[in-house]
């Protein structure tokens, strides 16, 4: 074989593996993002076959829903019957319930993945072990070959018969396969282990400092495999090549599903158009605006929050449009701040505050010890035979510590949490352009004013109240491995304070303002002030790093803090009914260690909506929207939408996706139990005593118990106030979008505004058909007990 | 809002799940159990416990200091645990099971009668092995539970054997007696129990070569791995400590320190190569039972129990914080510092000086004799210390100087404290405190130990591919409890 005929091929068979991302920067993608080129309801069941998996929600869940209401009975019978099912719903449920997983097996393949994911599991550590594997620099193929005759796995005795390649390994091993086979031969071998495979393909993307150092690609991860398949005389053709015969289950499934959205759909359109809309004219004047991300969590607070005062809240991605990566000033560590879709074109590094030069240098002397600290646990604990007397030394320091936590976890979180000592209280950032940052000088002027323009265009600002916030999110929680994926999704899994902060900064510079006057026509007070803040979304506080706030504004900042404590006091209310301080209750699951659903991050996420807040603004949408602030009348090309669909509901999408499969299967594509999970290499989890690397998110974040589910798997509804045409425009012109919808990874649902918001949902064929909306009356209400998609008025 | 919409959400939102009757009472019952253990050592402070009820169980210094323990780690992991495994499938069983491990630790340290003694060595072994493979749902877990009933009963059937042959010899059912009639018993049987014995002990404390089912036992709830790790394993330091006037009189010490010497060089070597956490805490604790049994071997029987104790509680907390330290590391090699002469003389002061500390208040090593090896421990520990500390460029000079000392004073005073108090617990129990004269074993471990030092220190182990490789192979768990396919919640 051709060594680029090889290479096409291994890309070929790794599109169907996933990209496992690391947990300290955990990115909620789509596990089959390989798939997306074809319809949903096409991939799934290729999906399944692949990797044996699971992949519609259980027969018990649509049960669940139905009995709800929440998949309504007047949607579902059309729906079958056009599909030419003229079963009763029940008995559709008892034949799903009727199937059960399908547990693929393959015993001969099990030695050969224990001995793959030994040596992976070794070769890809990223700092956990002192000892790490002999000849790692020489790349994943070359370092086995080297220890492969140590291995008594493999009873060689010597290496002079393994390839001097993994090509050649590769080549030979092929040898006998049918030219027609090799394809789904490959895609076996990748597919038998996704979560190892799909992290050194998120390696080989990345380029990662490890990968730097550390090279490992699919391809000489094969010549391993099929390697040492060969010396253990496996047979490496055997896979399952069936097609279910006439899958009626996954029909009906695909049905239900659908018909739940539906349901869901029509009822949140109910909700908008029975809901009265403010009209912004009669507003009083404004007292501050918050910009918050568009991540669900952020509808609640921005709900109690605008009922506060005069408050004008807006939707927009974490990261602030600043593609940038953050280097951390702790540990010099940089690490990506924007959406994994996007190039970092910038990197910000801290430095200090003129006037706080003195608090830097403490600042940075603390972090020199901690890390000494560290350290010096770490050789204590690894030294022989130091280890001994450190153990005897420390353990009853160890007992002492393990009481406390265990008993006054929430003390321990306040505690800790405000003698944090801050790096925004004494530095500044800077944002330099990441192929220069050597040179230490900032962006020019132009570029500046661009972000923070499009920032304003995109979602559609008119008025500048004395005060504009910028509110990134993050979360705190202990004992996390997961503690990323609770952060800012469109941060890459960080908290987007940094972005906040960076955006404050450039939207206060007097040169940026000037500028964004003459050439694009906004025009900012000179007595606004852009302040940077976090939400802690864990407890629902949000802080401001009051450094930018110039004298004379105490008294507002006073009132809205004081706002902002009865916000959380509300919000933490409405997440935990049942608590009586929910603060408190909120404190105590940030703090404490014994804690693994310390919040929901965004479980339930169903819809999100691109328009005016006043479109939404008088609904309680539980949490379960995305919201994006958008005018489509300050947007006459239609460049902001198009923005806003390439960037934002990409994302949206991954998180949707992800949460999606992560629910319907969560051994599989989600990493099952926390408590049960062991982890690796600083970057991930397995099960129990090892095996496949876990991809997706824990049982935790999505089930209530190991029974009951939490998140309610629908496909994203993406509301879209804009006209037809628009939207049709943008998705032919995007091929990635394209597939997205018609392919059905998630709706399409336009409001258009000349018609007053009639409602049209996007077909497979990009068509656009009126749907109704579903009107619920509260009487009707009582009665048949199907609330739950009922939005408050 | 209307009054249906609340209701529905309020049941959506529930959470935590409903908490079952056992995850309410068994953390109260392990606090309320510690409580009056801590208040029955209180009152008896001054004269030495040492209630006989009949010929079944007894209550000395050795059963409150063991019961005060487990009830301790019992109550910190039941409380966790109520949380932690909320929305468990199992958790009731999980409570069931963990609140029975700590009665079956209470009845062993209790046990005078033989038969209890056994039972209850049975008991910890069967609650050990239903809380590995808790999760009936996994098959990796089933099988996991199955490869630990297979030690825990091998360790049981030798050890009741090993009692058998005593109790039939000297006619004894109760310990007491048994341990006061060991003479009459002939020399070739009493080794051939006290070898049955070892055995029995050494199992349960996963010592090399027997150390299999602890590395497969990561299918176990990560509180009933703090469990295993901080209670079960000490087994080996309880059963020797019970039966030390066996181990003198068939000078079987020797042998102990040769099994428990080479466990931890070994095992805290491989414990360098591992990159999944749970297993790097197991290959610690197999090195931390290694040093145990070796202070057995050294006449230390008290020492030993000192070191299960705080060696639980280190690996408790380590166990619950499992899930902290996913964080994004730079690849870099550890800096090979040189360190100046100046410093040098200042490792070697304070490390001479952090061992004389010891020996003074703890009195080991004040003689010629085995409690010089710890002694040496105890000065390499704080040379490492010190070491890290005086090159360590963000201190000034002062903090480099004062805060080695500072330190090891506190760990040895505090260490001295819980010594005395277990010495003086255990007081009543014979050859508990038997140090040995010098031997050419002491010796040679003496030197491996300082040999392993310098090969950590220096990095040497880099340069040998093929131990890495059989230490890899050495730690890796039971090929059938791993792989095999976690089916989902039906």
């Amino acid at each position: 074989m051709k060594l680029d005929a090889l290479h096409s091929l291994i890309e070929q068979a790794g599109q169907v593996i996933g990209k496992t991302w690391p947990l300290y920067g955990f990115v909620t993608s789509n596990p089959l993002s390989g798939y997306e080129h074809i319809p949903f309801h096409k991939a799934l069941p290729e999906a399944m076959l692949q990797l044996g998996n699971s992949v519609y929600p259980k027969a018990e869940t649509f049960r669940k829903a139905y009995t709800y209401g929440e998949i309504a009975h007047e949607i579902l019978i059309p729906l079958l019957e056009k599909n030419g099912i003229h079963e009763s719903p029940e008995y559709c449920l008892q034949l799903m319930e009727s199937d059960h997983d399908l547990e693929i097996q393959n015993p001969n393949q099990l030695e050969l993945n224990r001995i793959c994911s030994k040596w992976l599991a070794a070769f890809l550590d990223e700092g956990v072990s002192e000892w790490t594997m002999p000849g790692r620099e020489q790349g994943f193929y070359a370092a086995w070959r080297n220890l492969a005759k140590y291995d008594r796995d493999l009873e060689l005795f010597s290496n002079s018969h393994i390839p001097k390649t993994a090509a050649e390994a590769i080549t030979l091993a092929l040898g006998d396969v049918p030219e027609e086979i090799k394809l789904s031969v490959l895609k076996s071998h990748l597919a038998a282990l996704p979560g190892w495979t799909g992290y050194i393909k998120y390696r080989m993307e990345t380029h990662t400092a490890w990968q730097e150092q550390f090279p490992i690609t699919l391809k000489e991860y094969l010549g391993v495999r099929l390697w040492i398949a060969k010396i253990l005389n496996l047979d490496i053709k055997q896979e399952n090549n069936e097609t279910p015969e006439n899958d009626t289950t996954g029909l009906l499934s695909h049905l239900w599903l659908t018909a739940w959205e539906m349901t869901w759909q029509r009822t949140l359109l109910g909700a908008l158009k029975t809901a009265k809309h403010s009209t912004d004219a009669a507003k009083v004047k404004l007292a501050a605006q918050f910009v918050f991300c568009i991540d669900t969590r952020s509808e609640v607070i921005r709900r109690h929050l605008e009922k506060q005062g005069p408050y004008q809240t807006y939707g927009y991605a974490g990261f602030f449009g600043i593609a940038m990566d953050y280097k951390h000033p702790n540990s010099g560590v940089v690490r990506k701040s924007c959406p994994p879709i996007l190039p970092s074109a910038y990197e910000v590094c801290e430095s200090a505050l003129p006037e706080r030069q003195q608090d830097f240098k403490l600042f940075q002397k603390r972090t020199n010890n901690r890390n000494f600290f560290t350290y010096l646990l770490k050789r204590m604990k690894n030294m022989l035979p130091a280890t001994f007397g450190y153990v005897e030394g420390t353990g009853i320091g160890y007992g002492f510590a393990m009481f406390i936590r265990t008993i006054v976890p929430g003390f321990l979180y306040r505690r800790l949490h405000n003698a944090n000592p801050a790096v925004e209280g004494v530095c500044e950032p800077k944002l330099m352009p990441k192929n220069m940052v050597n040179d230490h000088s900032e962006i020019p002027l132009s570029e500046k004013v661009a972000i923070v323009g499009s920032a304003f265009k995109l979602m559609g600002w008119r008025e500048f109240a004395p005060l504009v916030f910028f509110v990134g999110h993050g979360s705190h929680t202990a004992n996390n491995p997961f503690g990323s994926s609770l952060d800012c999704g469109a941060c890459a899994a960080g908290a987007g304070r940094h972005n906040a902060r960076m955006l404050a900064r450039l939207a206060n510079e007097p040169a940026v303002r000037q500028a964004l006057n003459h050439e694009a026509g906004i025009q900012i007070p000179e007595t606004t002030v852009f302040v940077a803040g976090e939400h802690n979304t864990t407890t629902d506080e949000v802080t401001f790093f009051k450094g930018d706030i110039p004298e004379g504004h105490g008294p507002q900042i006073k009132k809205i803090s004081e706002d902002l404590t009865r916000v959380q006091q509300q919000v933490t209310q409405e997440r935990m009914p049942f608590a009586h301080r929910s603060v408190n209750t909120a404190e105590r699951q940030a703090g404490d260690w014994s804690e693994t659903r310390p919040e929901w991050g965004l479980a339930k996420n169903a819809g999100f909506v691109i328009g005016p807040r006043s479109l939404t603004e008088k609904i309680n949408l539980e949490g379960r929207c995305f919201l994006h602030s958008y005018r489509w009348d300050l947007d006459p090309e239609g460049e902001a939408l198009e923005a806003i669909l390439q960037g934002p509901m990409v994302v949206t999408q991954w998180i949707n996706n992800h949460y999606y499969f992560s629910a319907v299967n969560p051994q599989n594509f989600g990493s099952g139990s926390k408590i049960t999970q062991n982890p690796v290499g600083q970057f991930g989890v397995v099960q129990g005593n090892g095996g496949d690397l876990k991809y997706g998110l824990p049982l935790q974040s999505l089930y209530i118990s190991d029974r009951e589910s939490y998140h309610e798997p629908l496909r994203l509804s993406v509301f879209i106030q804009a006209p037809r045409n628009w939207v049709s425009r943008i998705l032919n012109r995007h091929e990635n979008l394209k597939n997205l919808i018609a392919n059905q990874w998630i709706h399409a649902v336009v409001l258009e505004p000349e018609q007053a918001n009639k409602a049209y949902a996007c077909t497979p064929n990009l068509d656009w058909e009126p749907i109704e909306p579903q009107i619920a009356h509260e009487a009707e209400l009582e009665e048949n007990e199907v609330a739950h998609l009922v939005f408050a008025q | 809002m209307n009054k249906t919409f609340k209701r529905k959400i309020a049941t959506r939102l529930q959470n935590p799940s409903r908490v079952g009757f056992l995850s309410l009472t068994v953390p109260v019952l392990h606090w309320g159990l510690l409580l009056g253990l801590v208040l029955l050592g209180v009152f008896s402070v001054g004269y030495k416990p040492d209630l006989d009820l009949g010929s079944l169980v007894h209550l000395n210094g050795f059963t409150l200091l063991i019961g005060i323990t487990v009830a301790l780690l019992g109550a910190i992991i039941s409380q966790y645990a109520k949380n932690y495994l909320n929305g468990f499938e199992f958790q009731e069983r999980f409570m069931g099971l963990t609140l029975g491990f700590t009665l079956s630790v209470l009845l062993l340290v209790a046990a005078e009668s033989l038969a209890i003694l056994v039972l209850a060595w049975m008991s910890m072994g069967f609650h050990m092995t239903r809380l590995i493979g808790i999760d009936s749902r996994w098959s990796e877990a089933k099988e996991a539970g199955r490869v630990s009933g297979r030690y825990f009963g091998g360790s049981s059937l030798l050890l009741t054997v090993a009692i058998g042959i005593l109790a039939l010899q000297t006619g004894a059912f109760t310990l007491s007696e048994l341990l006061s009639n060991l003479d009459r018993i002939p020399k070739a049987l009493q080794l051939l129990s006290a070898l049955l014995l070892i055995a029995s002990a050494v199992i349960q404390s996963a010592l090399f070569p027997f150390h299999r089912w602890l590395l497969s036992s990561m299918t176990a709830p990560t509180p009933a791995s703090g469990l295993m790790h901080a209670g079960f394993v000490n087994g080996a330091g309880v059963l020797l400590t019970l039966f030390a006037p066996l181990m003198l009189k068939t000078q079987t010490l020797p042998l102990l320190l040769i099994l428990g010497g080479s466990t931890a060089i070994i095992a805290q070597f491989s414990k360098l190569i591992q990159v999944q956490a749970k297993h790097k805490l197991a290959c610690s604790t197999i090195a931390q039972m290694g040093f145990m049994v070796m202070q057995c071997g050294l006449g230390f029987f008290n020492a030993a129990v000192a070191h299960l104790i705080l060696h639980g509680l280190y690996k408790a907390y380590l166990f619950l914080s499992v899930g902290e330290g996913m964080t994004q590391a730079h690849p870099s090699r550890t800096p090979h510092i040189h360190i100046s002469l100046i410093q040098g003389v200042v490792v070697g002061i304070y490390g001479v000086g952090g061992a004389l500390l010891f020996s003074l208040l703890t009195g080991k090593g004040n003689s010629w004799d085995s409690g010089l090896f710890l002694s040496m421990i105890v000065a390499l520990t704080v040379g490492q210390l010190t070491y890290n500390v005086v090159k360590q460029k963000s201190l000034s000079t002062a903090q480099r100087l004062w805060l080695p000392p500072v330190v090891f004073s506190l760990a040895i005073g505090l260490y001295s404290l819980l010594y005395s108090g277990v010495t003086s617990l255990l007081s009543g129990m014979p050859g508990v405190l038997q140090p040995q004269p010098i031997s050419i074993t002491h010796v040679v471990f003496a030197m491996l130990f300082i040999i392993g030092f310098f090969v950590m220190k220096l990095g040497l182990y880099h340069k040998y591919p093929g131990i890495y490789v059989k230490l890899m192979n050495l730690t890796q768990p039971v090929p059938t409890t791993i792989l095999a396919a976690k089916t989902n919640p039906k």
